[in-house]
């Protein structure tokens, strides 16, 4: 069996390997793909996670509160037998609080990890395909949580990051 | 466990994640390790078997060190791995230095690996590297007369194709001691054929050794499988044919020719005799933890339609019109009731195992650090039947384990500081289990030194845990074992310490919804006793309700309820006591400890008297809502583990109730070190 | 999209070289199986271009597992890789007399399982 040499540029260790193995694995991007993104409503302005994190979109049902949490905890729900914890998106970006309409929707997402979260936002609006290069970094000012901006027709989207959106300080 | 590491800011995920890994390995070596010296001490036949695995453990931790670029580790494991290959293809004796030095090269790895990430530990650690691998090396030298040469073995070319050397070597020794080679056929479908290998595999070991398992395509049809499994027994394939009742197995000999090369009934067999009975093992199916769980789920789901029903029922009983339907709903109601328990009771059993498991790992180790710490120690484990569901068993291990070598390797004093003492030179450690109610309890006891309580109060007054003009009672003092970074004795050894003190064995206990306690007596011995469920499941709860929101109490933890006039509550200092049948019952207002509002002073309140272990406590709440069957489910979310809180459940609607941690709010008060009582 | 069955009980082994491989200049999809029970459950099920094994595993060793696919109909054409850390040349010629298509020893640079791999795969997909 004929071996050929390492190419310099293509060739981690296994050492970096074993490095990476055990980080999370993220998708991959493939920049000539259109990311689909799902559209919510916060306080009048556009919101968006992408599409593939999201489980499920459910209707407001009976939340119950959980004691030592920070107020933007809002509970947990209980869906199909799982108890999801819920957050609420106005009060984790401090946007002003406001009491939960007919529109209101609990958006149940998944991380990395396959863990689940809801988030409790005004209304669910639409599927957005969006391209690569329509998306802006985040300027200077925006809320830790927004990843980047996405320009769409004429607005722009707050594209969040799920991983600082679903953060729990634990020792509040 | 004893994978958490005091140190982790200096150690990255990804060693951690290796040092985890290897010290898994490496605690599997010892076990390997006891097992040789016992084997040996007993002057029985050393296990091929546990050779075989001594040396993949050597393998697997040079392959993992070698990725993660740990050289000393890599090198020495490399010079184990040398040693044990020579040992399991009998090129090296165990009588020879070889097994102190492989004894020794595990002592080695612990220390190496506690060192991880630590560059200048490393180097210090890795000191005896050298010279130790020198001496592997040498033995493996002095041992090696020149390769072994591979005898024309009379056994089927065919069979031979596919055998590893180290199986041709097992096949080699065999046939020297004039074992018989057969081949147990037999073909299952291919998508379950796990369970009966495994039930054929026993039976074949327990005639013998088990040396290949060879798989071959069905000649008939795509979804069946045939295994051969290549064996040696003392039985010719025909006497062995009546010992296998596996029903599809057929025994046939391997051999070239028909007749072995000596006489069968010349060389004991191990396992030739004390046949477990294969009735038992083919009316016995092993099932995968995850598909009882999987059943688990279904009764909770059930249990909590029937609590919908219920509900159904109270409705129709309060309108005239349906009244009588109710009546007859009732009593299908009740019936229901009783079988849904039965069920429950009957998957409940099913998780149960014995405790033998884990206490047989224990006595191992055990084992095996008495020759490593040069202690001389009786185990004495009683109750070992007892059971428990699969899952805490699983989880206990670490505890336990910890717990365990704590006794022996602090508490036992050397024999002859003992014998000065007045002791007996032999140590003892007993391990009790037993049922209490709903709870199991095991209990670690030992005939050691006792806790220093002085130096234990000293430590924790240095490390600013406790005021130095602060009266503590005696178990108070006592307690401070479980506090955080405080270790029982001030050696903090390879065995035990790792910078991992009690303070994680309560941890993972308070996880499991149990508690842990100590006793001790200075100069004749501690008790430690772990608390635990029997089962994390379905159980049944007490539905209270604070300031209109809704807490399940697992009834398991709860003594009495009680109604109670704000008059009779008494205060001392700071806190809220009952006179309870002339004992003081600490009081807590479940509505200050979770910020709910509260209700008039003038109120009668209710006091939920719970207790978990020797402690015990009341909970205040504004009113009961009597008992319902609860799942305990976990929170699912990014939320680390609230304290006070197990859980949550469903109950009849779909609002989730949460679930009380009744054993982290009953050890509360002794971890925030409130003020002891007067 | 090329398929690899990757057969090795060490976990962290397991990782890295589905690690390794996921960075073929090909699309692949990897399955894995912690055992050579499961290799010969997952073989009737999915079909496979590529098989990555480890030789020395506790329920059947790798060389029964080439014997396994090399001598059956259905699966003789999947090229075959032994990954092991045996030194033993008595192993390495069995295997490859057993029909195995490469065995590479432990250590060797993840590039070059990488090369061996798009190599084996080339030629299956011209054949």
């Amino acid at each position: 069996m004929s071996v050929r040499g390492p190419h310099a540029e293509r060739a981690p260790g296994w050492e970096s390997l074993a490095r990476a193995a055990l980080r999370p694995r993220r998708v991959a991007e493939d920049p000539g793909v259109l990311r689909r993104l799902l559209a919510f409503e916060l306080e009048g302005a556009p919101y968006a996670v992408p599409v593939e994190r999201v489980r499920e979109i459910v209707r407001l049902r009976p939340i119950t509160p959980i004691p030592r949490t920070p107020p933007d905890v809002r509970g947990v729900i209980s869906l199909r037998g799982e108890i999801v914890l819920v957050i609420d998106a106005r009060q984790r970006l401090q946007l002003p609080q406001a009491p939960p309409t007919r529109s209101s929707r609990i958006i149940v997402v998944q991380n990395d990890e396959g863990r689940v979260a809801g988030l409790l936002v005004d209304g669910v609006n639409a599927v957005l395909r969006v391209a690569e290069d329509a998306f802006r970094l985040t300027p200077p000012g925006e809320p830790g949580a927004v990843a980047a901006l996405c320009r769409c027709g004429d607005r722009f989207v707050s594209v969040l990051d799920l991983e600082r959106m679903l953060d729990v300080d634990p020792d509040v | 466990m004893a994978r958490r590491r005091s140190r982790s800011g200096r150690t990255s995920k990804t060693e951690q994640e290796f040092v985890s890994e290897a010290e898994e390995i490496i605690e599997r070596m010892r076990g390997g390790l006891a097992d040789l010296e016992d084997q040996r001490a007993a002057n029985d036949e050393v296990d091929p078997e546990v050779v075989n695995r001594l040396f993949r453990s050597a393998h697997s931790l040079k392959a993992l060190a070698g990725l993660f670029g740990l050289d000393p580790i890599r090198h020495l494991a490399h010079q184990l791995e040398e040693i044990l290959d020579a040992l399991r293809l009998g090129r090296v004796s165990l009588e020879s230095p070889a097994i102190s030095l492989i004894a020794e090269a595990v002592r080695v790895f612990a220390t190496l690996l506690e060192a991880v990430g630590d560059a200048e530990a490393i180097e210090v650690a890795a000191a005896p590297v050298a010279g130790l691998s020198e001496q592997i090396e040498a033995a493996v030298r002095a041992a090696r007369s020149g390769p072994e040469v591979v005898e024309a073995l009379d056994v089927d070319p065919e069979v031979l194709r596919t055998l590893t050397e180290y199986e041709e070597h097992r096949l080699q020794e065999s046939l020297r001691h004039g074992r018989h080679i057969v081949l147990v056929d037999a073909t299952f479908e291919i998508d379950s054929f796990e369970a009966g290998l495994t039930a054929l595999s026993a039976a074949v070991r327990s005639q013998g050794e088990l040396i290949s398992t060879l798989p071959a395509p069905d000649d008939g049809s795509d979804s069946r499988i045939r295994f051969s499994l290549l064996s040696a027994s003392s039985l010719a394939a025909d006497a062995l044919a009546g010992r296998i009742d596996v029903p599809g197995a057929s025994v046939r000999s391997a051999m070239r020719r028909a007749a072995p090369r000596a006489p069968a009934a010349a060389t004991p067999v191990e396992g030739a005799d004390g046949l477990p009975s294969l009735q038992s093992i083919s009316e016995t199916v092993r099932v995968d933890i995850r598909k009882l769980d999987e059943l688990m789920n279904l009764v909770g789901e059930l249990v909590i339609q029937r609590g919908a029903l219920g509900d159904l029922i109270t409705t129709l009983q309060s309108h005239h019109a349906t009244a009588w339907i109710a009546n007859d709903f009732t009593r299908v109601h009740k019936e229901l009731n009783r079988k849904l328990k039965d069920l429950q009771t009957a998957v409940i059993d099913v998780r149960m195992v014995p405790l033998h498991q884990i206490f047989e790992k224990v006595s191992r180790v055990v084992r095996g650090l008495r020759r490593e710490l040069g202690k001389d120690v009786r185990l004495e484990v009683r109750g070992a039947d007892t059971e428990l569901d699969k899952l805490l068993v699983e989880e206990l291990v670490d505890p336990l384990m910890h717990v365990v070598r704590n006794a022996l390797d602090h508490a036992i004093e050397a024999p002859a500081e003992r014998v000065a003492r007045g002791k007996p030179p032999q140590g003892r450690i007993g391990i009790d289990a037993f049922q209490r109610g709903n709870h199991v309890v095991i209990a670690v006891s030992d005939d050691g030194t006792g806790i220093d309580t002085q130096g234990l109060r000293a430590r924790a007054e240095a490390r600013g845990l406790v005021a130095a003009d602060e009266t503590l009672s005696e178990r108070d003092v006592l307690e401070l074992i479980f506090a955080p970074g405080i270790s029982t004795r001030l050696g903090v050894t390879d065995t035990s310490g790792r910078g991992v003190g009690m303070d994680v064995v309560r941890t993972n206990l308070t996880a499991l919804g149990g508690v842990v306690d100590v006793k001790s007596t200075p100069g004749s011995g501690t008790t430690i006793s772990m608390t635990l469920p029997i089962t994390l499941a379905i159980v049944q709860s007490l539905i209270v309700c604070v300031d209109e929101q809704r807490f399940a109490i697992p009834l398991g933890s709860v003594l009495e309820t009680l109604l109670v006039e704000p008059r009779e509550i008494q205060r001392s200092r700071d806190r809220e006591l009952l006179d309870l049948r002339g004992e003081a019952l600490p009081l807590r207002r479940l509505s200050a400890e979770f910020g709910l509002g509260t209700p008039p002073p003038e109120a009668k309140l209710f006091a939920v008297v719970v207790g978990i272990g020797d402690l015990h406590m009341g909970l205040l709440v504004d009113r009961l809502e009597g008992q319902q069957d609860t799942v305990i489910k976990p929170i699912q979310g990014p939320i680390a583990a609230i304290r006070g809180i197990a859980g949550a459940t469903e109950i009849g609607d779909r609002e989730p109730v949460l679930v009380l941690d009744v054993a982290a709010l009953v050890e509360d008060p002794q971890r925030r070190r409130e003020a002891p009582c007067p | 999209m090329r398929r690899i069955l990757i057969v090795e009980d060490s976990p962290t082994m397991r990782a890295l070289l589905t690690s390794a491989l996921e960075e073929l200049g090909t699309p692949v999809k990897i399955t894995e199986a912690e055992s050579g029970f499961e290799a010969l459950r997952l073989l009737p099920r999915e079909s496979f271009d590529l098989i990555v094994t480890d030789i020395n595993m506790p329920d059947i060793n790798g060389l029964e597992l080439v014997s396994f696919v090399k001598s059956n109909a259905a699966y003789r054409s999947i090229p075959l890789v032994i990954v092991s850390t045996e030194r033993s040349e008595r192993d390495r010629d069995k295997g490859l007399g057993l029909g195995a298509d490469a065995y590479l020893v432990k250590p060797f640079e993840p590039e070059t399982l990488r090369q061996v791999a798009e190599d084996l795969l080339a030629a299956s997909r011209e054949g």
